[in-house]
């Protein structure tokens, strides 16, 4: 999960307190942030672009520009420090990913402002226009949310927290842009009313951000502006980019790999125009509702943006707090606590709800950025936060209940004692293995009997184990220069395709062995086997077996008494061989129990 | 041989003080003998070979002769230099600077980055290039580029010392000659000393500094030598000596049948000097954590609950509430399976109905539900199940009424790539309380009983975000040998879209951990894959009760 740092300066100024780093992160830990610590952090100014990037104190200083790309031989200039707190981010809650949103929690859970907060939006001014290619396969990114807002002079500190808030919702909200995307730009520089289209790749050029001393198309960004190609995959299915661009041609960006280079945020730049577009609505509407609301909380005004397709006209950001009830009683079964209706009232108001009514039941009134709100459990929770986890009362449930093991798992405990006092040492494998040590290696075809990943990230291991022998095998082959005999087992599961299940497979427990040493045989191996299942109740019955990985003549298989199956056998040489073994090895396996 | 003896000589030479005669052993008469006869130090090694004495034994008479002053033992820190085992291979080949330096001549200058696309061309890294080609001042790096020095382009033909070095190692006629002396008893080991090279003319001190960090071609390994010679008191003492009558080691069943044993002075043994260590076989060390977990949930009255690996989408998934487009059902996140590809909803339909509504709208549950469209096939797709909290939402489904009290221990996977830090399947435990008792803070007061029970005796609760449990926490322990707080493991009140399509009207308490993490912290591992490893070295030394 990313970290982010967040000023304590800042957030100190944001909350009008002169709060102690330590009172912050405990209030933090309490409204259940993750916390990684306090530190130091170095700010570097990007001598090309002039955007600040930051590092921890002990890190290397920055050479490297993440927004242009500029790369230099000597470390870029130190523009000062900051104590921060580090945090990692909480995807659940996007509206915690910034100084201005966290000193909004703070200030509810301090007193210091409680209630729901008041965000006031302008009436429109500016219109967007979303022209209908967008929602075409071929350029599809048809949702888009516009906003503006005027904040006070933004300085090098506001640039960078407005970037970093930017990326964190890229990742929190977007999943990493492809959900939705975010544009922020100098409002100054635009002439509206503003197009929302998609252009064919080498259609027209634009300076891109970072880049903008040359002219490119959209088709070269992707293949030359860093963004672009960390980027690309995005838009490298369509035929289409989308585009913003003004009544004067101008372009303000390209969703949803860059912004232009005249239309950027400066230091100075006061009127912010504010766009999301992306691929779900409900993600580009989240996206928009929590900039917006962090930027005011941080002295923005908001104003809002006229979106007009072909079916109609809607005004984002719609900031309108959204309405949950609850009930008391159940608030306080559900948790186990009591309150009366001034405590109620007070925690509701420091986690930033409206509250109308009084006990039993409450009208809440949420902030438009809590898209979290589906269930009265959900405002249980923040009850129990603003309670703090910290001071619960630690009871137990009274009811008498009775503790029960699986029989798999009791079985398989007496075999797993039998196995240590005959000398052997357990060992753990993988259930997922590859289907060339599970079936190649030990001379057998794969066959239909055991189940196959899809999508495996290390191609080899795709497949579920359906027998123990391999990863027996795989523990002689780690350990094949140590002093012999060697003696392993294993207790696992094992899982085979079973048709008249819902699930189309079958589990069973499995007890594996393996020994490898000079005169070690069937014999040997027959004696393991009569050992464990004398002293586990069960008797079976022996057969000769004919099997590609053992030796000819050398195998039994052995119907047992619980109607399920082993098999004992002196490995083939060509599987040993395959396993890099060069010393005799005995097998054995028998299912204990089935499972599911 | 569990016990080493120590020789008698102290309570013979007190005893003995009144007869003015020492009495010793054969042996170490032997020992002494050969002492005298050299008139300067001699190897322990060497008293060893010729005594052939034990070495337990030999140390006791030395350490005893110390004490009485006949003895002074000295001791010399040697460096041993011991070849790894391809190295030969390495040095026919040229080790990797050297096979660079030629290229680079040719070259020189060269960017860094054609320099790493070169060197990756036959198979080298750049980096170990650089670092051993600098260190040794055969290239250098100047803005950016990679420069060969004067003193790497003299070395192209010349070898240096260090290479010339391990190549006398791997000597056959010196070897054999070596392993004779080691044979003989006039060497310590059979392998070659960094003082030696410096005796053939070569810089010792150079030697050391390349070789001291690169274990694929050589360790240096520091052995002590002792060396004794007697004192002036000794060789007074020596003479006067007497072989006293034969000890023995250990009683045969003849000699107690016998009646032998009244005559046999047997050897007193030093209660305090170690033994050989033996290991026990033993259960797996995260076998270990598993049943103490196992062992907590049922002391508390929990039982045991199962469910299958090869798992429906809807079990892992969407009867936890997990919308269809939730990134941990991604292909990136999740095992999906081929075969088998789709498995059955549940039969009860009305089931199925009542899943598909709390998702779309909430249905009966009071929620406003995720609003899309939930597909029936996705939820058909076959999965590796993701936590074992699918187990628990069977064990609901199965039988939601109150009280119950359940737990599992199982695999669970994860589309990892295999790494220090990741394996595609881990152990989780699961446990659940369906009471009608069952609140937050019940289950923060069962929590603090479980962690007890698994042997953590301070905790404390966070707020946590996950997407079945309203009101969530994590839960951390202190760390005592750390010194600090540890997440581990995750709890809450499932949510009502959860348990009230499978008809369970009392709150629900779950929790779970993985069991990884906590053997690693506990068996002080960096590596995860060190789990399933089945190194036989670690399993023997590792300890269980830690």
């Amino acid at each position: 999960m990313p970290v982010i740092g967040i000023s304590v300066k800042q957030l100190n100024t944001l909350l009008g307190r002169t709060l102690s780093p330590e009172t912050l992160v405990e209030t933090l830990e309490r409204l259940g942030c993750d916390l990684e610590g306090i530190a130091q952090n170095v700010f570097y100014s990007c001598p090309k672009c002039g955007v600040l990037a930051e590092k921890l104190e002990n890190e290397e200083p920055a050479s490297r520009c993440a927004t242009c790309g500029y790369e230099s031989e000597t470390p870029f200039e130190s523009a000062g420090q900051d104590q921060v707190i580090r945090l990692d981010l909480l995807p659940a809650r996007p509206d915690l990913f910034d100084a201005g949103g966290l000193a909004r929690a703070i200030k509810g859970y301090l007193e210091i402002e409680t209630g729901l907060p008041e965000y006031a939006v302008l009436p429109p001014e500016i219109e967007v226009t979303v022209d209908a290619r967008l929602a075409q396969e071929e350029s599809y990114r048809p949702f888009i949310a516009c906003a503006v807002v005027t904040m006070p002079e933004i300085d090098s500190v506001m640039l960078r927290t407005l970037m970093k808030l930017q990326e964190s919702l890229h990742w929190g909200i977007g999943r990493d842009r492809k959900l939705s995307s975010i544009g922020v730009y100098d409002l100054s520089t635009i002439t509206p009313p503003i197009r929302y289209t998609a252009v064919e790749p080498e259609s027209m050029q634009f300076h891109a951000l970072g880049k903008g001393d040359a002219l490119m198309t959209p088709a070269q960004v992707l293949k030359d502006h860093p963004k672009g190609v960390a980027y690309a995959h995005l838009l490298e299915h369509l035929k289409a980019y989308p585009v913003l661009i003004d009544s004067k041609g101008q372009v303000l960006s390209m969703p949803p790999i860059i912004n232009s280079d005249e239309t950027k945020v400066k230091i100075g730049s006061t009127r912010l125009f504010i766009d999301v577009t992306g691929i779900t609505p409900g993600d580009v509407q989240k996206a928009l509702k929590t900039l917006v609301t962090s930027l005011i909380e941080m002295g923005g005004k908001a104003q809002a943006v006229t979106i007009s397709d072909s079916k109609g006209k809607i005004v984002t950001p719609d900031l309108t707090p959204g309405k949950i009830s609850i009930n008391l009683p159940a608030a306080e079964r559900w948790l186990g606590l009591k309150f009366t209706n001034e405590e109620a009232k007070n925690y509701l108001g420091r986690m930033r709800f409206s509250v109308k009514g009084d006990a039993p039941d409450y009208q809440l009134g949420y902030p438009a950025f809590r898209t979290d709100m589906k269930h009265e459990v959900d405002v249980f929770e923040d009850l129990a936060i603003a309670y703090g986890y910290h001071r619960m009362p630690l009871p137990l449930v009274q009811s008498m209940t009775i503790g029960k093991e699986r029989p798999e798992e009791k079985i398989a405990n007496v075999a797993r004692s039998i196995m240590l006092g005959l000398g052997f040492d357990e060992i753990f494998s993988l259930v997922i293995t590859t289907q060339e040590n599970h079936f190649q290696k030990m001379r057998c075809e794969p066959g239909k009997d055991h189940a196959i990943i899809l999508n495996p990230k290390t191609a080899e291991y795709n497949i579920v184990r359906a027998h123990l022998m391999s990863g027996l095998l795989e523990a002689l082959t780690k350990n094949r220069i140590k002093p012999l005999p060697q003696r392993y087992f294993e207790l696992g599961n094992i899982v085979l395709m079973d048709e008249t299940n819902y699930n189309k497979a079958r589990e069973e427990r499995h007890l594996g062995f393996a020994v490898m040493g000079e005169n070690m045989g069937y014999a040997y191996g027959r004696s393991i086997v009569d050992s464990a299942m004398r002293e586990l109740g069960i008797t079976g019955e022996y057969q000769a077996l004919e099997h590609p990985s053992f030796i000819q003549g050398r195998a039994a298989k052995v119907a047992l008494s619980n109607d399920l199956s082993g098999w004992i056998g002196e490995v083939h040489p060509e599987v040993l061989q395959n396993f890099s073994l060069t010393c005799p090895v005995v097998l054995g396996e028998i299912a204990l129990a089935r499972v599911v | 041989m569990f016990f080493s003896q120590n020789n008698a000589l102290d309570t013979c030479a007190t005893e003995s003080k009144r007869i003015m005669t020492v009495e010793i052993r054969e042996d170490q008469k032997r020992l002494y003998q050969i002492l005298w006869e050299s008139k300067d130090f001699v190897d322990f090694h060497t008293l060893l070979y010729k005594t052939k004495m034990e070495q337990p034994m030999a140390m006791g008479t030395i350490t005893n002769g110390q004490d009485n002053g006949w003895l002074e033992v000295q001791e010399v820190l040697r460096e041993e230099v011991v070849c790894e085992k391809d190295l030969e291979k390495i040095l026919q080949e040229g080790i990797p600077e050297r096979r660079f330096l030629g290229l680079l001549n040719q070259h020189s200058p060269i960017s860094m980055k054609e320099a790493a696309g070169k060197a990756n061309d036959m198979g080298l890294k750049i980096n170990e290039i650089i670092k051993w080609g600098s260190l040794r001042g055969w290239m250098e790096k100047q803005k950016g580029d990679l420069v060969i020095t004067e003193l790497g382009k003299a070395s192209i033909q010349e070898e240096d010392d260090d290479e010339k070095a391990l190549k006398i190692c791997l000597d056959t006629k010196k070897q054999k000659e070596i392993q004779k002396e080691y044979e003989n008893g006039l060497r310590l080991s059979p392998c070659f000393f960094l003082h030696e090279f410096q005796e053939l003319g070569f810089d010792s001190d150079r030697i050391k500094m390349l070789l001291k960090n690169r274990p694929e071609l050589a360790k240096i390994k520091e052995r002590t030598i002792r060396k004794i010679r007697l004192t002036d008191k000794g060789r007074e003492v020596i003479p006067t000596l007497r072989v006293k009558e034969e000890e023995k080691n250990q009683l045969t069943s003849q000699d107690i049948v016998s009646g032998e044993w009244k005559n046999i002075r047997l050897r007193s043994y030093d209660v305090k000097l170690a033994a050989q260590a033996v290991y026990p076989k033993k259960c797996h060390p995260l076998q270990k954590i598993i049943q103490e977990s196992r062992k907590a949930f049922l002391q508390m009255g929990f039982e045991e609950m199962v469910s299958a690996q090869v798992e429906l989408g809807f079990w892992d998934f969407d009867a936890l509430f997990q919308p269809q487009d939730h990134p941990s059902r991604d292909m990136q996140d999740t095992f999906y399976l081929k075969r088998p590809d789709k498995g059955t909803l549940p039969a009860d339909s009305d089931i199925v109905e009542k899943v598909r509504r709390t998702h779309e709208n909430g249905g009966d549950t009071g929620s406003i539900g995720w609003g899309y469209r939930w597909d029936e096939n996705e939820a058909r797709k076959m999965v590796l199940r993701t936590h074992t909290t699918a187990t628990s939402i069977h064990s609901i489904a199965d039988n939601p009424n109150p009280p119950r009290k359940l737990f599992c221990v199982g695999r669970v996977f994860r589309n990892e790539t295999i790494s220090f830090k990741h394996l595609p399947e881990f152990h989780q435990v699961d446990g659940i309380v369906i009471d009608k008792d069952a609140s937050f803070t019940c289950l923060l007061g069962t929590l603090q009983e479980f962690y007890k029970n698994m042997g953590f005796s301070k905790m404390k609760f966070k707020p946590a975000f996950f997407p079945y449990t309203e009101p969530s926490a994590e839960v951390y322990v202190w760390m005592e040998s750390k010194k600090c707080w540890i997440e581990l493991g995750g709890s809450g009140i499932f949510r009502p879209e959860v348990t009230l399509p499978f008809g369970c009207k009392v709150p629900v308490m779950a929790w779970g951990l993985g069991l990884e993490r906590l053997a690693m912290i506990r068996y002080g591992i960096s590596d995860i894959r060190t789990l399933y490893g089945s190194d036989l070295d670690w399993l023997q030394e590792v300890r269980l009760c830690q």
